[in-house]
């Protein structure tokens, strides 16, 4: 999963130098992330911190080339995002990158196991391969009884579980979770928070969260602050 | 992708009614308008062809029978070939007549045709080829024969039985004279009558019909017309058919002419084959853009999936085949059940919106037109075709032109689009 570099020093799966972006909004214009520079490593947990506005959504959002930024360079294994064009920007996010949103997102009409075949599919992986990893995803997040349940017949936690099996169909070096626990009870935010865990053994996951729970539980914790790191 | 597209179709069964009615019922008006229209075109070309687009021609002031006191004058002989050049006619058809007394009815009428014309009846032009009863019709060999065919009146008259026809035999004495029929000095002729027939009235039935070559030598008239008809080729052209004759033919002719109510028809159908279409043409904008925005906002309301899609890694292209194949696929659920909808209850509602939509705009003369119209709820495969097709390229425009716009976004801008 990790990289290293010819001198021994382990290559960051993610690096972001002077990353702004800047929104319009009518005639006013928000600084959503304002010159930030980060560095992470492979594997384990970072968790971005922050106030509802400070940023930390888009901040996840750049690092996953879910929209760019406006100046900046990022960086994730080894590719320069802003050298790729749409065509290769999609496959990286198929590739490279497992997102976890915090409403979900499933397809509603597609079965739990259909919802964790999807990216595989848009990977090119054949039929029956797909059904087995995915059954097998679903059954390591503990919903393998649950594989033909569509997602209005599961409770939030299992839709998020589904959609955590979902991010690693194409078993990417990189997961982000934005708000994982933002839409679940304490309880089942709990059962949430030991499986990110579990799964950043493995890979890097950067987790944007308000829970104080969940930020305890990273390798390491960074803060935003006005699209600043503090 | 284009596999999720089909599963798409299914994703919800109260949309998949929902976008099914929205769809078909302007499919489903637009093949009511469509059979309207239809109706209205068999009811208006049966209407032209009930319409008489003849004009009779008789030589000035004349009844042109060759032996009616004072009514003998005959048109010359080159109007025919004259006529025939003119535009828009389609058929000329010369008559030679004569009478003959009777004792029953006074007279009976001889008259001279070519075999392939109509048989008209004295008094009832319109009223053409009577039902043979007995024996056979003239026939293109009869002619210059001494052959005849003659109504079941004249039958009668001449003691002709129906087992006898085709044996049977008719003397015309053409010295004979009535009030107002002089006599000819020409030898009597034997006629074999091999045909009987019946025209529904009794002056009708007072005819005799020969060869026309054959009356030319008995009544000894080598040339010259008694009565011309001139068909047009349509209602519509009749008035400029008379016009060209009149300037032509001048003071030699009585043109008998129905124009005036070929005029009149031609303008009341032409009307309301116009409303017709004009509701075809409404119906279809209305399904056309119906169909465009259900599809648009099918797309729209769906914009975070689009997004999500794009975040897992689909590509656009594959998003694009995905959201066009349920456009499709809707489009078809939409117009079949539509067309289903038209073969149970089309008929009876093309004729309600037929007496609510469309009557009251008609003049009062055809305010019994609704109960006359064939309003069955059939349609052609091309018309299907035609109208699937128009469905189907609304619906996928509507579809492309939504997804356009939420591909070239980026993942999270299209799960934000509202």
């Amino acid at each position: 999963m990790s990289d290293r570099a010819a001198n021994g020093v382990q290559a960051p799966v993610v690096q972001l130098r002077e990353v702004t972006k800047v929104y319009r909004k009518g005639a006013q214009e928000v600084r959503a992330l304002d010159g930030i520079d980060l560095r992470v490593e492979s594997p384990g947990m970072l968790a971005v911190v922050g106030a509802s506005g400070s940023g930390k959504s888009s901040l996840l959002h750049m690092i996953g080339a879910m929209d760019r930024p406006t100046s900046g360079e990022v960086v994730v294994a080894g590719r320069y995002l802003a050298a790729l064009g749409d065509a290769e920007l999609t496959g990286f996010r198929r590739k490279t990158v497992g997102f976890v949103f915090q409403s979900f997102n499933l397809i509603p009409n597609l079965t739990a196991l259909e919802n964790v075949m999807l990216p595989m599919e848009f990977n090119g992986v054949d039929k029956h391969e797909r059904g087995r990893r995915a059954l097998a995803l679903l059954e390591r997040v503990g919903l393998g009884a649950r594989a033909t349940h569509r997602p209005g017949e599961l409770s939030g936690g299992e839709q998020q579980r589904v959609a955590i099996a979902r991010a690693l169909a194409n078993d990417p070096p990189l997961v982000l979770a934005d708000e994982p626990t933002g839409n679940l009870d304490s309880k089942t935010g709990q059962v949430i928070y030991e499986l990110l865990e579990e799964i950043a053994r493995e890979r890097t996951v950067i987790v944007v969260t308000h829970a104080e729970p969940l930020a305890q539980r990273a390798k390491r914790v960074v803060h935003i602050q006005d699209g600043h790191l503090v | 992708m284009i596999g999720i597209g089909v599963r798409n179709l299914w994703r919800s069964k109260l949309r998949l009614v929902l976008v099914a009615l929205l769809i078909g019922a302007p499919f489903f008006l637009l093949l009511v308008m469509q059979s309207i229209g239809d109706a209205v075109q068999r009811q208006t070309e049966t209407l032209k062809q009930n319409v008489n687009n003849t004009l009779q021609l008789r030589a000035r002031g004349s009844m042109g029978h060759v032996n009616m006191v004072g009514n003998e004058a005959i048109l010359p002989q080159d109007a025919l070939a004259k006529i025939k050049g003119i535009e828009h006619v389609a058929r000329v058809e010369p008559y030679l007549l004569a009478m003959t007394p009777t004792e029953g009815h006074n007279f009976a009428m001889i008259v001279g045709v070519d075999p392939q014309d109509t048989r008209r009846l004295e008094s009832h032009g319109e009223a053409g080829n009577p039902k043979i009863l007995f024996g056979r019709d003239l026939t293109e060999e009869d002619r210059g024969k001494q052959i005849a065919i003659v109504g079941q009146g004249v039958a009668k008259w001449a003691g002709i039985k129906p087992e006898d026809t085709g044996r049977a035999t008719l003397t015309l004495d053409l010295k004979r004279t009535h009030p107002v029929i002089f006599a000819l000095d020409r030898h009597p002729v034997t006629l074999t009558v091999v045909g009987v027939y019946a025209s529904g009235y009794v002056f009708g039935d007072m005819q005799l019909f020969m060869p026309i070559d054959t009356f030319r030598e008995v009544y000894g008239v080598p040339e010259g017309i008694s009565w011309l008809y001139v068909r047009a080729d349509s209602a519509e052209n009749l008035p400029a058919v008379e016009r060209q004759l009149r300037a032509m033919l001048g003071d030699v002719a009585d043109i008998i002419s129905p124009t005036t109510v070929a005029e009149f028809q031609t303008t009341a159908t032409a009307a309301v084959q116009r409303l017709a279409n004009g509701g075809i043409g409404l119906a279809a904008a209305l399904m056309v853009v119906v169909v465009f925005f259900v599809m648009l906002l099918v797309v729209r309301e769906r914009a975070w999936e689009i997004g999500t899609l794009k975040a897992l890694g689909a590509s656009d292209s594959g998003i694009v085949a995905s959201f066009l194949t349920e456009a499709v696929l809707l489009c078809a659920v939409g117009a079949l059940a539509a067309a289903i909808l038209f073969g149970l209850l089309g008929g009876l509602l093309a004729q309600l919106v037929f007496g609510l939509g469309v009557s009251p705009f008609l003049p009062s003369h055809y305010s019994t037109l609704a109960n006359s119209l064939s309003l069955s709820p059939r349609f052609s495969a091309a018309t299907l075709g035609i109208l699937i097709g128009a469905c189907l390229f609304a619906a996928l425009a509507g579809s492309a032109w939504g997804i356009r716009q939420l591909v070239r976004l980026s993942p999270m801008e299209a799960i934000r689009h509202e």
